[in-house]
């Protein structure tokens, strides 16, 4: 492992290796661009800093720094306590009678470090309050989104922690319960995105905001809600490749079926699931019978009455009758976690991700068995992605994923080292109107990952806005530094630095573009211009540089 | 003004109630398997509205909230096509729709097929004009992957960089920047065709702000469906050359609470489709609208208030078709043996029977293979 020591003098020694002799240019350049390939993949957006980092301690102990990174970082978390969200309600009332007074403050974040027990009074209908405070907790996820998005050193992680999210997609903004408790989903996430996929699968299927969002918070006996059964195999395990149902209308003709081991599923797997997972509800006080109540606790809870627990037989495997509680629910997250569809599904999906929309069959299957292989890891999810990484394919493939609207605008602020201060989630709003729905999104396959939904011309259009105005105050969100001056910087050094920031490969360009916009000196003295034309010269060169294919894609 | 003919499709995301939209009151399963709140009415505080046709062995009503589709239907513009959809059996949402929107049921995909039933009648039909499809909404509807189509919410959104003083230097970037790069290039020049298509409709140069629409009829107020059909309006009448247009309207997964949920998810439809159709005036000669869904639900309701994923549902076609206020095709029936996988109302129309039918009836088409490759349906009667 690096030490921070080691990681300083590497880092100084490239500084010195800036100063290379013509020879080795050619090298540098294409070591330089891999480089960009890797951070531009799995980071929120490639830095200056980031690319002497990882220029200085090579690519893969770069990479190995990141996986190595603990999960919370005193910097991300000063951050997130330093935060104030706006939260802005008028006077009202409510049926109940309940009033309430006008109010416009910024408040912390502190539903993210809340215990569940807490935020049970969100949804409690006798206590009156506004729908804006019901919902409080799922804005400020959303708000630490942008910021840890943007901040957080360990960006492989977040990067993963985004990918899950899109797995596990829920909409936070379907009804208030979601809402309440996505802090807590947003932690499930969190805790496991690098770590093993059963333990994540397990919290995710006892995830509040899970269970009210695919409605598996109401199902009992009989007949089940299938709601989450149908999503919990199509999106979350063995994926619509292998749903069979249009081949076979009896599960014994499913390959494999009949010796237990089912190849795919039916909709008799889907009925039967939905058996296995009745009863496993939500502790939110709700009324289960005549003078009974669910606990108060804001976290899972699994409801013996609702429980369907006569024999079942899924994926051909048969589940006795009157097992313990939540047993037949966990041996379907058993089964399914080690499927090697569900090994094939996420390979598949997280290749996609990382590297490029039809990623190559062979890397999946690759990366599918090292995923089975380490279904017992704390870290199996760490071996995949290590293995994608160091795959030939990986660093050849030259950028073709097209960058979705949080991911431009990103890593538009990561690269100006903007600072995102979190007071308005504004650009949620901005975001939505190129179809990127922040922790929103209606269906619960997540967003597309493909280049084909993100090249409408409306999308495209929307970054186009942010390329010009994400630095002009518009989002409310985030703050940037267009006045310091290197010393006796140069009119085109200093839009060299912005445009250089984004897109190395397009400096030229850019500057090229400014000349015939401005016609200045290239070698004047950028400190004596107005800053307000300074500013503004940067701001125009920021935009032209994310408007290159180079920044568009990753 | 002549204007060739328009197709808007209206698509229930979610996989609609199709019993509950177009009701078979009379029939004995349907009343055993649901509770009365999830049932169609026939009398009481709110009844459905009455469907003449022809089958006397069941009566239909429209669901209480389609209470403006019942006067289109009633007046003769409205077609209904119940037990219809996809022959595939499947109840996933997404393999549904994917199924559905490519139209290929096991037809393999030709080289160089954009990939969606649209994109093929648009490859097929070569239409001209700037804008001969729209999605409306942020994403690109599978049924349009691949093919020349806007996508937004509101035209103005195609506009680059409207108002601001660098819009015409991003405008001539976007314009030659992305010459060498294959993935970006052709969506870059679309924007910046359509961006330069709209400038001279809605942009108004002397006080830089957008035209604003106005409608020749109002809409509906707090009604989510009322802006996307603004615009599809807006398209139509503006002389931009639209063909096709989509509209996606969320929501109609109903699991838990349908009945609350479809008070005012069919309220929505029905009065924001008819505002809609008034608005387009005489136009409506031009224009034909299915609505549709991937699937319906199951006859038989869940312990939660709600209905789960089923099969054959009901199309609702409204246009100039020659045989409106009618209801199309055959009516399978509720009994368990005719039920699909003893569990659901059967398909008994192919989808793309009614969907063959507007391409050629209609939009002028004569091979409607050459958009649902491998169909030979026979016409099911929308028009004589």
């Amino acid at each position: 492992m690096l030490t921070r020591r080691d990681f300083h003098t590497r880092m100084l020694a490239s500084l010195g290796a800036l100063v290379m002799p013509q020879a080795a240019f050619a090298t540098e350049m294409s070591e330089a661009a891999t480089d960009e390939i890797w951070l531009n993949r799995l980071t929120y957006g490639a830095t200056p800093a980031l690319r002497a980092e990882i220029g200085a301690a090579g690519r893969l102990t770069w990479f190995e720094t990141q996986l190595a990174m603990p999960r919370d970082q005193p910097d991300i978390s000063e951050r997130l306590s330093a935060a104030r969200l706006q939260i802005s309600y008028a006077a009202e009332s409510d049926q109940e009678g309940h009033s309430w007074p006008a109010l416009d403050e910024l408040r912390g974040l502190t539903s993210l470090t809340a215990n569940p027990v807490d935020l049970v009074r969100l949804v409690d209908w006798s206590v009156g309050m506004p729908y804006a405070e019901r919902v409080r907790p799922a804005d400020e996820v959303m708000a630490a989104t942008l910021i840890r998005a943007v901040h957080a050193p360990q960006q492989v992680r977040e990067m993963m922690v985004g990918f899950w999210h899109e797995h596990f997609s829920v909409n936070a903004h379907i009804n208030e319960f979601a809402a309440a408790f996505f802090p807590f989903h947003d932690q499930a996430v969190r805790s496991h995105a690098l770590g093993n996929f059963r333990a994540m699968l397990g919290a995710v299927a006892r995830s509040p905001s899970m269970l009210y969002y695919l409605n598996n918070d109401q199902s009992q006996a009989s007949p089940a809600n299938e709601n989450y059964a149908r999503e919990l195999l199509e999106l979350h395990t063995l994926g619509a490749a292998t749903y069979l149902n249009d081949l076979y209308a009896n599960w014994r003709e499913v390959p494999g079926a009949e010796a237990g081991a089912g190849e795919g599923y039916i909709d008799q797997d889907v009925y039967e699931v939905a058996r296995a997972f009745t009863g496993w509800s939500v502790g939110d006080g709700r009324y289960l019978a005549e003078g009974v109540e669910a606990p108060r606790s804001g976290t899972f809870n699994y409801v013996e009455a609702w429980h369907d627990p006569y024999q079942k037989r899924i994926l051909g495997r048969e589940f006795q009758p009157h097992r313990g509680p939540m047993e037949d629910g966990d041996e379907v997250l058993d089964i399914l976690s080690r499927h090697p569809a569900t090994a094939r599904f996420i390979s598949e999906k997280l290749a996609r991700r990382f590297l490029a929309d039809a990623p190559p069959k062979e890397l999946v299957a690759e990366l599918a068995e090292v995923f089975l292989t380490h279904a017992d890891a704390p870290d199996q999810i760490a071996h995949v992605l290590r293995r994608l990484v160091q795959s030939k394919t990986f660093s050849a493939t030259p950028p073709e994923k097209v960058r979705r609207p949080f991911e431009f605008l990103t890593a538009l602020f990561r690269a100006t080292g903007a600072e995102i201060t979190g007071t308005s989630n504004a650009f949620v709003w901005h975001l939505a109107r190129a179809g990127w729905q922040v922790h929103t999104y209606g269906p619960p396959t997540g967003h597309p990952d493909t280049a084909g939904a993100w090249t409408g011309a409306s999308t495209l259009n929307r970054l186009v806005d942010y390329a010009i105005e994400a630095h002009e105050d518009w989002f409310e969100v985030a703050t940037t530094d267009f006045s310091s001056l290197g010393p006796g910087e140069s009119y085109r050094d200093f839009v060299a630095r912005f445009a250089g920031a984004l897109a190395p490969g397009r400096v030229d360009e850019v500057v090229a573009a400014l000349q015939d916009v401005y016609g200045n000196d290239p070698a004047a003295l950028v400190a004596e211009m107005p800053d307000d034309d300074r500013k503004g010269m940067a701001r125009m060169a920021v935009a032209f540089a994310a408007l290159t294919p180079d920044f568009l894609l990753r | 003004m002549a204007r060739d003919p328009i197709l808007v499709v209206v698509f229930l995301r979610g996989g609609a109630d199709g019993l509950s939209l177009v009701s078979p009151v009379s029939d004995d399963n349907y009343i055993a398997a649901r509770p009365q709140m999830l049932r169609v009415l026939r009398n009481g505080d709110a009844p459905g509205r009455l469907i003449r046709q022809d089958n006397a062995e069941v009566e239909f009503r429209f669901h209480p909230g389609l209470g403006a589709f019942a006067d289109l239907y009633d007046a003769g513009d409205m077609s209904l096509i119940h037990a219809s959809g996809l022959t595939d059996a499947t109840r996933s949402h997404f393999d549904a729709e994917a199924r559905i929107e490519a139209g290929l049921l096991g037809a393999s995909l030709p080289p160089g097929d954009p990939g969606g039933w649209i994109g093929r009648w648009l490859a097929a039909a070569s239409p001209r004009g700037p804008m001969p499809a729209l999605a409306v909404g942020a994403m690109r509807p599978a049924s349009l992957i691949g093919a020349k189509a806007a996508v937004a919410e509101r035209l103005e959104d195609l506009l680059i960089g409207a108002g601001h003083w660098l819009a015409p230097q991003m405008r001539a970037r976007l314009h030659s920047g992305f010459g060498d790069h294959g993935p970006l290039m052709a969506p870059m020049s679309e924007l910046v065709g359509l961006s330069d298509a709209l400038n001279a409709l809605i942009w108004n140069e002397a006080e830089a702000v957008v035209k604003d629409y106005v409608p020749d009829q109002p809409y509906p107020e707090g009604n989510g469906l009322s802006a996307p059909l603004m615009t599809v309006a807006q398209a139509i009448k503006s002389g931009m050359g639209l063909r096709v247009a989509t509209v996606d309207v969320p929501g109609w997964d109903t699991h838990v609470n349908q009945a609350n949920q479809f008070d005012n998810l069919t309220r929505g439809l029905s009065e924001a489709v008819m505002a809609f159709w008034r608005d387009l005036g005489s136009a409506q000669q031009d224009v034909s609208v299915v609505v549709m869904s991937e699937f319906g639900r199951r006859l038989r309701s869940n312990t939660a208030g709600g209905t789960d994923h089923g099969r054959g549902n009901v199309m609702m076609v409204l246009g100039p078709q020659a045989r409106g206020g009618r209801m199309v095709g055959r009516w399978p029936g509720l009994t368990n043996d005719v039920l699909e996988e003893g569990a659901d109302l059967a398909v008994v129309t192919d989808y793309r029977a009614v969907l063959s039918q507007l391409l050629t009836g209609h939009l002028g088409l004569a091979d409607p293979g050459l958009v649902f490759p491998g169909f030979a349906g026979s016409p099911i009667g929308l028009w004589l």
